[in-house]
């Protein structure tokens, strides 16, 4: 990691978007390091998924995006992977685990079968996700847990530089949850890229993320983890009645509860 | 042209030494079908996939127009309707992805605008309904023989379109955001594919007219949706009911004397029957 500690792999400096005459952020300036989990914090509808979307060069911006790719990365553009919160889907769409690598992964249209190379390479990145057995399962079937596993495995196959997660946690159960966050702190220790997560689980922000940058259309604050969550700053992100308190069951994690009056 | 369509169809008197197969204008028809329901059923699978059955419903209705349009000036219907599909496929493209309206929001617009512009055409134009009616309800039975080497024409232009860009198609239909960070372009893969839609509804009219054309398109890919699990079984399954149904129900028509758009339509949705049937039954894994 010397050399890299301080290395920006993503510089953003007075990022504005603006969608029909209202702006949805202003002014942000942000910095995701390299090697670090970055996690990227605030209330419903404050332009979290904008923010994602403007660094997938998705969404017209003012402003700049930046990326600074670490040399140990090899030259090149930066690659970035990203992992959708959900596929809108419909249950019984006719594509399996294994058809949606082929999609991405060979050339041969995907209707005269997986290429054997295909095959190997979802084998082994869903084995590093624990989730091989689920190669042939019809996608549209998979629990919401199973296929962030499944996303997650083929953002991963393409080694990126940078990662980004949107809500990675929504709409699985604790135990998937639990299983999630341990591959990822896993796999981010050998693989050195930096990840950038949006939550608005607090629990799971303090327990795996280094970094923060909190958001409501415009930067309320950045910093380390343990130097930003505030009392101040969560109200000045979700409003006065929003506190962080600790729930006795869990193991010292805060989670963040609003009581209505929005 | 003329020899190679003449030794197709000595071909077909070899394979098919059936009364229903002998005259000139069933071979046409036979032909007809199996060039374009196979080909619209192959692209039904995606744009099932990507909800555009309405999308697919509003071409259709612009050939009503595009008819309308070329008796107006004196051009041939079948070749007006041809492009003025093509048009509409690309405008309803480029204005979805431009505007906060929904997708079918916009289709709404243009089918009314669209089928509204045909109406006050022919009210101008006295003597233009029975020209219509050809297109309507479909006459596979008086397809030209331009016409068939047409759709045959589009038949390769399909499967070459489908093998370089099927999963691409498919990724986009998955997530939009996932299938650009794999390097999927969105605006061409959207505007190709609608045009390939568009010139394959066109070519369908005239195996089942305008009011069931979309029936081509969408029946076959969900008839496969009940038997297939994975993305290669769904494609065949497709184009085999679009295959069997579309010869099955030719010859029905000419036995039962009924229209042969129709039957071809009844035959397919009897396809989609069985398969729900054997869905219900079959035992959940």
């Amino acid at each position: 990691m010397t050399g890299s500690e301080h290395l920006h792999t993503l510089e953003i400096r007075n990022l504005t978007v603006r969608k029909g005459g209202v702006e949805i952020l202003s002014g942000i300036d942000a910095d995701i390091r390299c090697g670090e989990v970055t996690a990227l914090v605030g209330p419903n509808g404050a332009g979290k998924t904008t923010l994602l979307l403007a660094i997938l060069g998705q969404v017209p911006y003012t402003g700049t995006i930046r990326f600074c790719r670490a040399a140990e990365h090899g030259q090149g553009a930066p690659r970035i992977g990203y992992v959708p919160q959900r596929l809108p889907l419909d249950p019984d769409v006719p594509i399996t685990v294994l058809d949606f690598f082929a999609l991405s992964a060979q050339r041969r249209p995907v209707f005269l079968g997986a290429s054997r190379r295909t095959r190997e390479i979802a084998l082994e990145s869903l084995e590093r996700a624990g989730v091989a057995h689920l190669l042939q399962r019809p996608l549209g079937r998979l629990s919401g847990g199973e296929l962030q596993r499944v996303l997650f495995a083929l953002a991963l196959r393409d080694a990126p530089d940078i990662l980004l997660l949107d809500e990675p946690v929504s709409g699985v159960d604790v135990e998937g949850e639990e299983l999630f966050c341990d591959f990822l702190s896993e796999v981010h220790r050998d693989a050195r890229f930096s990840l950038l997560l949006v939550s608005h689980d607090l629990s799971v922000v303090t327990r795996h993320a280094g970094q923060v940058i909190c958001l409501n259309h415009r930067l309320v604050c950045s910093g380390a983890t343990t130097e930003v969550l505030t009392p101040e700053n969560l109200a000045a992100m979700y409003g006065t009645d929003a506190h962080l308190f600790r729930h006795s069951h869990a193991d010292g994690h805060g989670h963040l509860h609003d009581d209505g009056k929005r | 042209m003329e020899p190679i369509l003449s030794a197709v169809f000595a071909l077909m008197d070899r394979l098919l030494p059936f009364a229903f197969a002998e005259p000139a204008f069933m071979k046409r028809a036979l032909l007809a079908l199996l060039l374009t329901a196979p080909a619209a059923a192959a692209l039904g699978v995606p744009l099932v996939q990507h909800r555009m059955a309405f999308f697919s419903d509003a071409i259709g209705h612009s050939a009503f127009t595009g008819v309308a349009l070329g008796v107006l000036l004196g051009v041939s219907p079948s070749w007006t309707m041809v492009a003025f599909g093509a048009i509409v496929a690309v405008a309803i493209t480029l204005v979805k992805g431009r505007t906060e309206l929904s997708s079918d929001t916009v289709i709404g617009v243009f089918f009314s605008t669209v089928v509204a512009l045909g109406i006050a055409i022919i009210s101008r134009e006295k003597g233009l309904t029975r020209n219509l009616q050809a297109f309507l309800y479909g006459d596979p039975l008086a397809v030209t023989d331009a016409e068939l080497l047409w759709m045959a024409a589009l038949f390769l232009l399909v499967c070459a379109y489908l093998a370089l860009l099927y999963n691409r198609i498919l990724l986009l239909g998955i997530h939009e955001g996932f299938a650009r960070t794999k390097g999927v372009r969105v605006p061409a893969v959207e505007i190709s594919f609608a045009l390939v839609v568009a010139l394959v509804v066109t070519a369908a009219i005239h195996a089942v007219g305008i009011l069931l054309v979309t029936a081509l398109l969408v029946i076959p890919a969900a008839a496969a949706r009940n038997v297939a699990r994975g993305a290669a079984s769904a494609l065949w399954v497709s184009v085999g009911v679009a295959a069997l149904s579309g010869f099955a129900g030719i010859v029905a028509s000419w036995y039962l004397d009924t229209a042969t758009g129709a039957t071809v339509v009844l035959a397919t949705a009897a396809c989609f029957a069985v398969t729900a049937l054997y869905r219900v039954t079959r035992p959940r894994e």
